[in-house]
């Protein structure tokens, strides 16, 4: 499974003397030294000397050492890994897309132009919200792009008012996002079935009352900005009483966002902007298959409703109707519009993860509207089908209809003092990248299963197959889970010590 | 649809196993009256050839140059094709972030590495992981600044940063009513030292300065950290082209306190902007208000070496809204064409590179001061950017170039009225020597406006 030799870091095999790159002659003269003495460069204590043999061996190796999405199922609930196709990474590599500067005329990109306000289009039909901003390079970008649409909203009606409203089954960016744009945060508590109480909640352990939906509007009332809600929520449901939702804050004018992290269940299915969100964002990284990267980069566009059209960042693309013969194709042209008073600004340095935004594109015209809807539907078999061979070997702690995830806790296996942890563990020794843990937090050792649209029955029974040994084992061999992983390169590592004494680069001895 | 395991034995297989007859039915959970009734108004799905012409389309539509002297924010170097090969293996580009570090050494080992070069360039001693890009990357430098200088509130932002940083700088602080950003200006191309020192005081959290700025001037970092430090400030560098850090002294070695900027140049094209590479250095003293995804060395169980995501009680999905930053997803495999530029090229290689840059700018403003349109502006020690005021019609100058396939550099009077009429040249390692001379003979053909 995994290349078992150790790989150590490149500075430590670097000899003087070598190099993977060689320069062109020089055909002009040298550059003459017009830098004051103390800003010329010193020296670098770190930068290796290696030939490119040595360099493309190194990467190959420490490749080995990952899990990709090609390896098998990556169940990573909320994170959607799906299938990346190697033509969205082909065509995003087109030198008519990669050799164009984001300062050249725009009568030399009207490609460009074209494809950002093609991919808009199709994203406005899909989320049924009209106005799409492709400049966010992330989902968090695209929350605080989102929350400063509201705030900008709120400050051209008099007051930005002071609170957001966050269920606390949410991403923690929520918050984070909030804190950032300049808000309070109010949780908002979920129900036993893990739905937005509409009602006040008592805590079962500590029988502290919690403030439902209906009290905090009722008592903050036009102090609400805005709530941030993921739908489908971090359990994977619906918010069944979403509208009702919306309609209750729009009541008192604050504005709904949604986090699309869960988009993939509802594309083609079920529309945004058709259930009341004024706002939200979505990452192509996870719906859109573009992909992860290793932590990037994303790309987390924001569409809004008509009230929030005047802010959105600038620039603006346009497009203008050359006008042609009657049964003539229209010709288009593309603009760049930066006269927008009330825009929040710009949120990237230019417009956005470009080369991400082609690949969504290229997902985008391969499925189609009926592809797009086969996938949502796909994906939502695949997380039930999983739910219906796990159930009863792991315990589901919200019954609520699954849709493209399911949600599992580890309370049958804590009898055995096994918790979510080792299950994760020793997935890995059995070839799985394990699935989401510990989140959402109102799941207690929740395990977060996302299988996507990509995996065919086969896989989907290898790893359900496993699961459900591993939960034999936690009966039989409850230690072999404590002590996993034990066939990866490495076991368990000291985070602790990690944390207390932290070593960030490496210095030379 | 080729992405889609369907077919209709193992379809009934899953749906009878899950006990539904059609997979509609497991939508039960969204309300009838909110589901689409219709199918979305877009086009069938499509073939990959038929994709394929489409797209290529689209890219056609864009026009193709024999040079650009354009740069500002967005450089053309040389990408070794190692990178692309890497890059393309599905290990590193389909993999999520690293958050089980058993089953994701690679990546984690490959940010180690990375954040040591970062530090190694910038002369400084802790990094992240990577941030989106050079605007959000100076957004991240000032928020930190002033949480690291409690009491301070105020941000100075020299007019010799990149004009789009600075607008993605006023954009986030916009929201913070209690922060304020002001402007300091410039005096020949670089910050105004007048100017800054009566704009400092003890509200002033940081003053970033751009390293080489927008102009292309390696302002003097040493020169500005005196009186920034003796107010009590912190200074940020920003630097937009990181290639200049082979001929620009390390900012941490300068004078400056936290570096950021962009480091696009390391691997990567110009893409029309996008994705490039943030980053953030700062000192040891710093490292737990630092944003962003950080990765540490530790040992497993048998005391063997590997490396963990660490210090993540800076982060949103612990600390929630009292988070260093929101940021989760950054620009990871960008990061990785940068690591792996980086160890090719070597500390010989990188400087030879910059070298070679700062040639061809030097030898690109030679060549262009020979017009009768061109003059000088005082001259400033400079990298591979580089401004000349230009006495013609820019239009036509404009024009004649890309008649002839060249793109010439930045018209700045949309950015800086005070440079109404001044061209921002820059010259890379992919300028040949007859590239610069059809350049200039174009030139020598636009006519001069008679006053």
């Amino acid at each position: 499974m995994f290349l078992r030799q150790r790989e150590s870091l490149s500075f430590d095999r670097s000899v003087p003397g070598k190099r993977g790159m060689d320069l062109p002659k020089l055909d002009v003269p040298p550059a003459r030294d017009t830098r004051p003495a103390h800003l010329k460069r010193s020296g670098f204590d770190a930068l290796p000397e290696l030939s490119e043999v040595e360099v493309i061996r190194h990467f190959t190796r420490l490749s080995k050492w990952n899990y990709g999405v090609d390896d098998g199922i990556y169940p990573l609930g909320s994170c959607t890994m799906k299938h990346n196709p190697r033509l969205n990474e082909k065509v995003a590599g087109l030198p008519g897309f990669t050799d164009t500067h984001p300062m050249a005329p725009e009568a030399l990109i009207q490609g460009d132009l074209e494809l950002l306000y093609t991919l808009q289009d199709w994203l406005k039909e899909i989320t049924g919200l009209p106005g799409v901003t492709l400049q966010p390079s992330a989902g968090a970008a695209g929350e605080l792009t989102g929350v400063m649409l509201i705030r900008a909203y709120h400050v051209s009606k008099g007051a930005k008012r002071r609170v957001i409203l966050i269920p606390d089954s949410g991403h923690g960016t929520n918050p984070a996002t909030a804190a950032m744009a300049g808000y309070e945060v109010v949780e908002l508590p979920s129900q036993p079935d893990g739905m937005i109480a509409f009602d006040d909640v008592t805590d079962p352990v500590n029988g502290k009352v919690r403030k439902g939906l209906r009290t905090l509007v009722s008592e903050l009332g036009t102090e609400i900005a805005g709530a941030m809600i993921t739908n489908p929520n971090t359990v994977g449901v619906f918010e069944y009483r979403f509208k009702e939702i919306s309609d209750l804050l729009h009541s008192v004018g604050a504005l709904v966002y949604m986090d699309g992290a869960n988009m993939n269940a509802l594309v083609g299915v079920a529309r945004p902007g058709d259930f009341g969100v004024d706002v939200m964002h979505l990452n192509l990284h996870k719906t859109f298959s573009t992909p992860h990267g290793g932590g990037g980069p994303g790309a987390g566009p924001v569409c809004c409703g008509e009230q929030l059209l005047p802010f959105l960042p600038v620039p603006v693309v346009v497009r203008n109707t050359v006008k042609v013969g009657e049964g003539e194709v229209p010709k288009h042209t593309y603009r760049w519009d930066w006269d927008c008073p009330q825009s929040i600004g710009k949120v990237h340095t230019f417009y956005g993860n470009f080369g991400i935004l082609v690949r969504a594109m290229t997902y985008c015209l391969s499925h189609g509207s009926d592809g797009l809807r086969e996938a949502t539907l796909r994906a939502i078999v695949n997380a039930n089908y999983i739910r219906a061979r796990l159930k009863g070997a792991y315990a589901l702690h919200i019954d609520s209809p699954s849709l493209h995830e399911v949600v599992f806790s580890d309370t049958l296996q804590a009898k055995h003092d096994v918790h979510t942890l080792d299950i994760a563990k020793r997935l890995i020794d059995h070839g799985y990248h394990p699935p989401t843990i510990y989140f959402p937090l109102i799941v207690p050792g929740a395990l977060m299963i996302e299988p996507t649209e990509s995996e065919d029955k086969g896989e989907l029974d290898a790893f359900c197959d496993t699961m459900l040994a591993i939960a034999k084992e936690v009966e039989t061999d409850p230690e072999a889970l404590h002590q996993a992983p034990t066939l990866a390169p490495l076991r368990r590592m000291d985070e602790t010590t990690a944390a207390r004494k932290p070593i960030l680069r490496w210095t030379k001895a | 649809m080729r992405y889609l395991p369907s077919s209709p034995v193992e379809d009934r297989a899953l749906l009878d196993t899950i006990g539904v007859q059609r997979a509609e039915e497991l939508l039960v959970g969204i309300p009838e009256n909110l589901r689409l009734k219709r199918p979305l108004d877009l086009p069938p799905q499509a073939s990959e050839q038929e994709v394929t012409w489409e797209m290529l389309r689209m890219a056609n539509r864009n026009t193709r140059f024999c040079a650009q002297f354009l740069g500002a924010g967005a450089y053309d170097h040389f990408v070794p094709a190692a990178i692309d090969a890497m890059v393309s293996r599905q290990e590193w580009f389909t993999a999520y972030t690293p958050y089980q570090p058993e089953i994701s050494q690679g990546t984690l080992q490959h940010i180690f590495e990375y954040q040591t070069l970062i530090c190694d360039l910038t002369g400084l001693e802790v990094t992240n992981a990577s941030l989106y890009d050079g605007g959000t990357a100076c957004v991240e430098a000032a928020l930190m600044a002033v949480r690291v200088q409690k009491k301070r509130n105020t941000v100075l932002v020299s007019r010799g940063i990149h004009p789009f940083y600075r607008r993605v700088l006023a954009t986030n602080f916009a929201p913070h009513d209690d922060l304020k950003l002001v402007e300091v200006g410039l005096k020949d191309g670089v910050t105004d030292l007048a100017d800054l020192q009566a704009k400092l005081g003890p509200d002033v959290a940081a003053v970033l300065v751009g390293y080489p700025n927008f102009l292309g001037a390696a302002e003097d970092l040493t020169a500005l950290a005196g009186p920034i430090h003796a107010a009590g400030a912190l200074l940020v560098s920003v630097t937009q082209e990181a290639l200049a850090f082979g001929w620009l002294e390390a900012p941490g070695k300068a004078g400056a306190d936290m570096a950021c900027g962009e480091a696009m140049s390391f691997g990567n094209k110009p893409n029309f902007g996008g994705p490039f590479l943030g980053f953030l250095a700062v000192k040891d003293a710093h490292k737990r208000e630092i944003p962003g995804r950080v990765v540490g060395q530790t040992k497993d169980l048998d005391g063997r070496t590997g490396y963990v995501l660490t210090l993540t009680a800076r982060e949103q999905h612990i600390r929630r809204d009292k988070a260093t930053s929101n940021i989760c997803s950054n620009q990871g495999l960008v990061a990785l064409r940068a690591n792996i530029f980086l160890q090719l090229a070597g500390p010989e290689g990188l400087k030879g590179l910059a070298e070679q840059n700062a040639a061809k700018a030097q030898y690109l403003r030679s060549r262009l001061l020979e017009l009768p349109d061109m003059e000088p502006v005082p001259e400033v020690p400079f990298f591979n950017e580089f401004i000349l005021r230009y006495t013609g019609d820019m239009a036509i100058l404009q024009e004649t170039c890309l008649k002839e396939s060249l793109l010439p550099g930045l018209d700045l009077g949309r950015f800086y009225p005070e440079y109404q009429g001044c061209i921002l040249w820059c010259a890379t390692e992919l300028h040949s020597r007859q590239m610069i001379e059809s350049l200039v003979e174009i030139l020598a053909r636009v006519p001069s406006v008679v006053a």
